[in-house]
């Protein structure tokens, strides 16, 4: 890189709003929510959120950049849930086999969300929500033919519960999830597919203009498919650890990830009308997030008011986010 | 010849009597995907055999589905009213759509218990034989009571969907039950953005158990929740200190009362509502029967360590 390093150029940089915004509300609660709030039981508690949420939230974001919309994500967590659940745990069959076959329906999944979106050129926020019913009910009815129930228990042990649904050893006092392990992994593998490979750029071209993007010889479609590959695969994989983790799956629930996503997304800086964000944004936006949603029961507010709070620190996160954007957007170099 | 005549028509006349007598009963419930309703409906099933051994028939009326609620219940009212039934077990679900057909069907003979949903108050006020089932708030209160005499002190009814009139009244029984045994309690309302996330609901129950150290107990809304809290206890390191108690049963919660890891459970015993109801009406129909005990109350049921192995056999056989 040319530039050479400083505070002002760091400030610029377009995930710096994020991070800021997310520094506010680790302020925020490290005043109201005290120590407690910032020891590894604390942070592990934000953390284990984040990345359950993050793993699906960068995939999402992606789309979003790229002008499309996943919102069938809240089914897929169900789905693979239930899916590891009755293989493993009510069929008794191998977890390892259990894994395979979840992430292969939900690749599945993913490439009739994107085989839809471009063939029928309907809006993917209408493609996706229709496959959202779908899964669930898919899920719902399938389940209830196999097991004759509506939840699926599921015992995993040996290698499989460590790598995806255990507790981390010796880190934190034993309270992080080793879904953070993914997450952070998944963030990294990103951040290199993003911003330091040709593809990257072509995810920006799409949601900025997706015509002139083709014309200028970006495959779209196949980039396309490969986005809602990611998100639904990334969906499924999420509820995979959360069934092995916490030994147990049910047909409903996983809703609360659409619209958590989403927020992520756009309190790390993504635009809703797509063309502009980034993956260290979203990472931010997601940890700022789970910090806010999970904060509020270190502090002492009465717990009627907690989705208030939430709503109002989310907006100020965002607000500051907006402006530091502005910021950098019109900031011109001083000549030497 | 004769009197082989006068032998048929006497035993024409026989089966026309007992054809007036015995009850055909039409029971109206939830669709055929809801495990719920299943267990209700092995209720049912096993009290069939008495009803037809008097001559009586059991017609299980389900919904397809619950995307046309209130409209799809009443036709199944109307439906059983034009099959002339003698008797209807109906859940009163929406009180204002189903009345006025519960009371047509009244209007036309038919005798009429409610099961499962609507309470002894409505029960009386349509003029109703019965209301079998169970009372949210009475199940709370015995969960509360649970906890104090086990020795808890500190309580937290953990919602994940505050504002549902129905599990609203299971907290506040819970807060009022621990009270009354000399104990405190308070509901945890969660808020919605982490309804359905298990990871967010066990991080949400950790970091109260972090903060107020003198919790030791939790009981969770629904069996889902209670996978959940095991959870959240013990990443704060507080298994065998902070008791769980859970709202209805899933094979984890069994499970872990089995092991010991979690204390109770507390079920309205569906089967019961199906068995109960059924019988019930039969017999007010057949031979007059009327119970004193009003209403019947199906529940709360607790399964706990002392009767966990019935529990087991009884979801071995799709009662419980």
């Amino acid at each position: 890189m040319s530039q050479s390093f400083s505070i002002g150029g760091l400030l610029r940089r377009p995930e710096a709003g994020a991070f800021l915004g997310l520094v506010a509300v680790l302020i925020f609660f490290g005043i109201f929510g005290g120590v407690a709030f910032l020891k590894p039981a604390g942070m592990s508690s934000w953390l284990n959120v984040a990345a359950n949420l993050g793993i699906i939230a960068i995939p999402v974001g992606l789309l979003m950049i790229a002008g499309e919309l996943d919102i069938s994500v809240g089914a897929m967590v169900p789905f693979g849930a239930m899916t590891t659940a009755i293989i493993a745990g009510h069929w008794d069959q191998s977890i390892w086999l259990a894994i395979v076959v979840t992430l292969s329906f939900a690749l599945v999944i993913g490439l009739v969300n994107g085989l839809l979106v471009i063939r029928t050129a309907v809006p993917s926020l209408i493609v996706t929500l229709g496959t959202l019913f779908a899964v669930q009910g898919i899920v719902l009815g399938m389940t209830v033919l196999i097991a004759k129930s509506t939840s699926v228990a599921l015992k995993t042990e040996g290698p499989a519960k460590a790598i995806f649904g255990d507790f981390i050893p010796v880190v934190f006092k034993g309270q992080l999830q080793s879904i953070v392990v993914w997450w952070l992994l998944a963030a990294a593998a990103y951040v290199f597919f993003v911003h330091f490979s040709r593809r990257g750029n072509w995810i920006f071209a799409m949601g900025g203009d997706k015509v002139s993007a083709r014309n200028a010889g970006i495959p779209t479609e196949r980039m396309t498919m490969l986005l809602f590959v990611l998100s639904a695969t990334s969906a499924a994989f999420v509820g995979m650890c959360q069934a092995i983790q916490f030994n147990s799956a049910q047909v409903a629930g996983g809703q609360s990830f659409i619209f958590n996503s989403i927020i992520s997304v756009v309190i790390g800086g993504v635009l809703l009308t797509g063309g502009f964000g980034s993956v260290v944004g979203i990472f931010f936006g997601t940890i700022t997030f789970a910090v806010v949603n999970q904060g509020i029961y270190y502090t002492d507010f009465d717990r009627n008011w907690s989705a208030l709070i939430i709503g109002v620190l989310l907006l100020i996160a965002v607000l500051l986010n907006n402006t530091f954007r502005k910021m950098a957007l019109t900031h011109a170099p001083k000549k030497k | 010849m004769k009197l082989a005549r006068k032998l048929m028509a006497a035993s024409a006349v026989a089966m026309m009597a007992t054809g007036a007598m015995a009850a055909d009963i039409a029971v109206i419930g939830g669709s055929n995907d809801d495990a719920f309703w299943n267990i209700i409906k092995k209720g049912l099933d096993d009290a069939t055999p008495g009803i037809v051994a008097n001559g009586g028939s059991v017609n299980y009326l389900r919904l397809v589905n619950y995307d046309n609620f209130a409209p799809d219940v009443v036709q199944l009212i109307r439906t059983a009213i034009s099959m002339e039934v003698d008797g209807l077990v109906i859940p009163n679900w929406v009180p204002e759509a189903e009345d006025p057909a519960i009371k047509d069907a009244m209007a036309a003979g038919i005798k009429v218990i409610l099961m499962n949903a609507g309470g002894a108050d409505k029960a009386r006020e349509l003029g109703a034989i019965n209301y079998v089932g169970s009372d949210e708030y009475v199940a709370g209160v015995a969960g509360g009571e649970y906890f104090a005499s086990h020795g808890q002190k500190n309580v937290l009814c953990v919602n994940t969907i505050p504002g549902a009139a129905n599990l609203e009244a299971r907290c506040q029984g819970v807060i009022d039950g621990m009270t009354a045994g000399g104990g405190t309690a308070a509901q945890l309302p969660l808020p919605s953005t982490s309804f359905g996330d298990a990871t967010a609901v066990a991080e949400a129950i950790k970091a109260e158990l972090l903060k107020d150290e003198t919790i030791d107990g939790i009981i969770t809304i629904s069996a889902g929740d209670a996978d959940s809290a095991a959870v959240g206890i013990d990443q704060a390191g507080k298994t065998g200190a902070t008791m769980l108690g859970s709202f209805d049963l899933n094979q984890a919660g069994l499970d872990r009362i089995k092991g010991s890891t979690q204390m109770f459970a507390i079920d309205q015993q569906p089967y019961l509502q199906g068995y109960l109801a059924a019988s019930l009406l039969a017999s007010a129909i057949d031979f007059g029967t009327s119970l004193p005990t009003f209403p019947v109350l199906t529940g709360p049921g607790i399964v706990d360590a002392s009767n966990i192995d019935a529990t087991l056999a009884g979801v071995a056989k799709g009662a419980r």
